[in-house]
């Protein structure tokens, strides 16, 4: 049961992905010129001065770190969600006490800004 | 498509466009109103048998005559008009092969084309997917990286480190924003430094116009302040006209906002209701027009929510600079200045068959961007604020803030000061 | 329990995503021209304008392509097919009715992985041209993904705590009665949310915005575009798609079959999004991501505690 589960998805992965290539192939063959257009970056019909590949200014860098401890809290949620009757009260209770734990933080953070930038 | 005059089509950002657009292209250069449509004909044509190898190129430029033109504005708008509708169903056909010849957003620049008023030097009207730009001189020199001089990356540095506002050293770009990119004051040049998506510092700069041997007509000064020029000048200039003019500046400028704040089903709208305006439309027929935008635009709880707080420019601030126009009497953010916007819409469209003259002592003296007897041009003021705004907002912030000040190149053209200025 | 569908419905179901994502982007297409210029003058003309994004494909294919200077190509084109590679992919456990390509037993885990690719999606192509305007695109998406994903998560957590299964098909069977929109209302109003910022769509379209001339799609073209821009609409589709099992009943009404109701509530998930589009401008992050966190996780949260009682006392 398990592997056949998963055989349709295999075939559509590489249906999907033949799919890509195939339409690769048809833009090469009904192209008006084949050999590509070799420019710079647009910004409106000047050059930049650097590369823009750059070390980016993440601004909402904060914002991560919060988000990061909530997905890892998400790890427990799914598996959480098929035994909540089977556990009972205390599976409820632990979980809206974490979530709750992390919501202090969310608090926190919000009052330090780490929500607004710019 | 590329509209003015012979020694601007030469400039090197037109040039840069013109080689970054992928084929199968062609160019058609206008320079004479009453040959628009001629002038697009034959661009289709191109497209459609031309050799697709090769750049086709069309030009227009034979007229010298090209500058009387401007002086009937109205008949001329309503002749090109229907002109340019038809060349619009013409691309719709062509699609797949006519796609520089049709487009939504410059009917702005058509309506100036029209008017023979094709001073500031050439627009690239493009659809969305062709605001592509910036010629790589050496771009056959691909795979050749680390051949060229030390630090350099197939002819161009990486970014260098500078100083941020939250007091980190990061890297830092520099980015030349226009004078062709969609939603745009066109013309208008602004040098950026980045850090990320921080606008860090800023430099305005206009597209250069080379002097014109020809006499100056009013067709050639700025379109939108076209009846105060006039009756600054001693011409009569009904009141109806200048409001009518007044409304379509407006809605031209909303139409950028809009489209700049991501709101496109307004953007469209408010851009058919100018051509609407420009193409004589009266107070009966632009009125009920008008009104669903104001009432959408006015009380759109998210537009709001997203555009307070950005730009606040105070009025003691903006009289110093000597700005004089709605950005004056807002008093405050983008959101503010749209909301002179649109009460000037509504305002404006009720009077736009007054037939009274216009009197430049009077109420309705002030032009679109403000009062044009200055001693400079009111779009000058604006630039002048600019950079002081930019400074320190995010890139679409800072979109949002060009968009509600909306400058106006054409302003500046053809007076002394034009040129660079530095902020 | 959804049943399985022969083999044969793998290829059945890309080219109907492909199907109704191109209908889709149609009816918007004649939208957005009537937004400009009121009702179409004729049945002709709809056709023409609701023909638009097709046409526009063509184009693309036919075109030239272009490369940017110092590009780096390989990192676009995979970013580029990455994003309708996985809205397909996630679309295995829609069911039509009451059969899906593959039933798979954590289906509702197997969909949020796939449809969080679109961060890597997005911010390769961005990345991958070597150009300001793509890059500032490119990251604009990971500030979105901070601000839609959670929220989003705790929706659909919310959708499988209620049937008590991560199995799509045993979501549906929990709303054989009543239908979880109806009493998770704010889980539901919070998913069609990060439908559409999942899409990078509509009011979440900053990554592709208008503002940088296209963003993350920029510098994007031919097939690399055609499969960028498509996968956002497969992606859309998908995701309002979804909404149909986990909150709408699935295939469950009156009268008619159960793949009758599951296509007619799709499309009516897809019209409210459309129509949604017009009415508001650009969500920029920088003013969301607080509202995000501030009003709709803690909303998510209490909205999954309600439900967590209920699921107690049944």
């Amino acid at each position: 049961m398990q592997t056949s589960d998963w055989q349709p998805v295999l075939v559509l992965l590489v249906l999907v992905v033949a799919g890509v290539v195939l339409l690769h192939a048809l833009s090469i063959t009904v192209r008006a010129v084949r050999e590509p257009l070799h420019t710079g970056p647009f910004s409106g019909g000047l050059e930049p001065r650097e590369h823009p590949l750059s070390r980016f200014h993440v601004r909402w860098y904060p914002v991560t770190m919060v988000f990061l401890a909530f997905d890892m809290e998400m790890l427990f949620m799914y598996p959480w969600t098929k035994v909540v009757s089977a556990v009972g009260t205390t599976a409820v209770v632990e979980m809206f006490l974490f979530l709750g734990v992390l919501l202090a933080g969310v608090g926190y953070a919000w009052r330090e800004g780490a929500f607004r930038w710019s | 498509m590329v509209l003015g005059d012979r020694e601007a089509e030469e400039s090197d950002w037109v040039e840069n466009l013109w080689h970054a657009i992928p084929a199968p292209k062609a160019r058609v250069e206008v320079t004479d109103p009453d040959r628009t449509a001629d002038a697009l004909d034959r661009g289709l044509t191109e497209l459609a048998h031309g050799q697709l190898r090769g750049p086709a190129e069309t030009s227009d430029h034979d007229h010298g005559a090209a500058a009387g033109h401007g002086e009937q504005p109205e008949a001329d708008e309503h002749a090109e008009h229907g002109g340019h509708e038809a060349d619009g169903d013409h691309g719709g056909h062509d699609m797949h092969t006519g796609h520089e010849t049709h487009d939504e957003h410059d009917g702005h620049d058509m309506h100036r084309a029209h008017d023979g008023h094709d001073m500031h030097g050439g627009d690239e009207a493009h659809g969305d997917h062709d605001m592509h730009g910036g010629h790589d001189p050496h771009g056959g020199h691909h795979g050749h990286a680390g051949h060229d001089m030390g630090g350099l990356v197939d002819g161009l540095p990486m970014a260098d480190r500078a100083d941020d506002r939250d007091g980190l050293r990061l890297d830092r770009l520099h980015v030349p924003l226009g004078p062709a990119l969609a939603d745009w004051p066109a013309g208008l040049i602004l040098r950026m430094a980045l850090q990320g998506d921080v606008v860090q510092e800023v430099t305005v700069e206009t597209v250069a116009v080379p002097p014109s041997p020809r006499p100056p007509s009013w067709g050639f000064r700025a379109f939108w302040d076209e009846p105060w020029l006039r009756t600054a000048a001693g011409e009569r200039v009904s009141k109806g006209d200048a409001a009518r003019r007044l409304c379509a500046a407006h809605l031209d400028s909303l139409g950028r906002f809009f489209a700049v704040a991501g709101w496109a089903d307004m953007a469209a709208r408010t851009r058919y209701v100018r051509d609407r305006a420009l193409a004589g439309a009266d107070a009966a027929e632009l009125t009920p027009l008008v009104r669903p935008l104001i009432r959408r635009a006015g009380r759109s709880w998210t537009l709001r929510r997203l555009t307070t707080g950005l730009g606040v420019l105070r009025t003691g601030q903006a009289r110093h600079a000597g700005v004089t126009g709605p950005a004056l009497v807002a008093d405050g953010d983008a959101h503010s200045r749209m909301l002179m916007w649109l009460d000037a819409v509504g305002r404006s469209a009720a009077a736009c068959d007054e037939t009274e003259t216009l009197d430049l002592d009077g109420a309705e003296a002030i032009g679109p961007r403000g009062r044009v007897d200055g001693p400079v041009p009111p779009s000058q003021a604006l630039l002048d604020v600019l950079p002081g705004l930019l400074e320190g907002t995010e890139f679409a912030c800072a979109r949002i803030i060009v968009a509600s000040l909306d400058p106006d190149p054409d302003e500046l053209a053809h007076v002394p000061a034009a040129g660079m200025l530095h902020g | 329990m959804a049943e399985r569908t022969p083999l044969w419905a793998v290829f059945v179901l890309p080219a109907l995503l492909v199907a109704v994502a191109l209908v889709t982007a149609g009816v918007d297409a004649v939208l957005a021209a009537g937004a400009r210029t009121g009702r179409p003058a004729s049945l002709r003309e709809v056709a023409v304008r609701a023909a638009g994004p097709g046409r526009e494909v063509l184009r693309q294919l036919v075109q030239q392509p272009r490369r940017t200077r110092a590009s780096d190509v390989p990192l676009a084109r995979i970013g580029a097919a990455l994003l309708p590679v996985a809205a397909v992919l996630a679309a295995v456990v829609l069911p039509l009715g009451f059969r899906s390509v593959s039933d798979l037993p954590d289906g509702i885990v197997w969909f949020n992985a796939m449809e969080a690719l679109a961060w890597a999606a997005v911010w390769l192509a961005g990345w991958g041209p070597n150009s300001t305007l793509s890059l500032i695109g490119g990251y604009r998406f990971l500030a979105q993904g901070l601000a839609y994903e959670l929220p989003h998560m705790l929706a659909i957590t919310t959708a499988a705590l209620g049937a008590e299964s991560l199995r799509v098909g045993e979501v549906v069977d929990a709303q054989a009665g009543l239908w979880f929109a109806v009493w998770m209302p704010a889980a539901f109003g919070i998913y069609l949310l990060s439908a559409m910022a999942m899409a990078f769509w509509g009011p979440f379209d900053q990554p592709a915005g208008q503002d940088v001339a296209g963003g993350a799609a920029a510098e994007l073209s031919g097939a690399d575009r055609v499969l960028f821009l498509g996968g956002r609409w497969l992606l859309l589709v998908v995701a309002a798609a979804f909404s149909v099992p986990l909150f709408l009943g699935g295939g469950h009404g009156p009268l008619l079959p159960g793949w009758a109701w599951t296509v007619l509530k799709t499309a009516a998930v897809l019209a409210f999004l459309v129509w949604a589009r017009r009415r508001i401008p650009t969500l920029r992050m920088e003013r969301y991501l607080e509202l995000a966190w501030v009003v709709l996780t803690p909303l998510a949260i209490a909205q999954a505690l309600v439900v967590a009682v209920v699921v107690l006392n049944r």
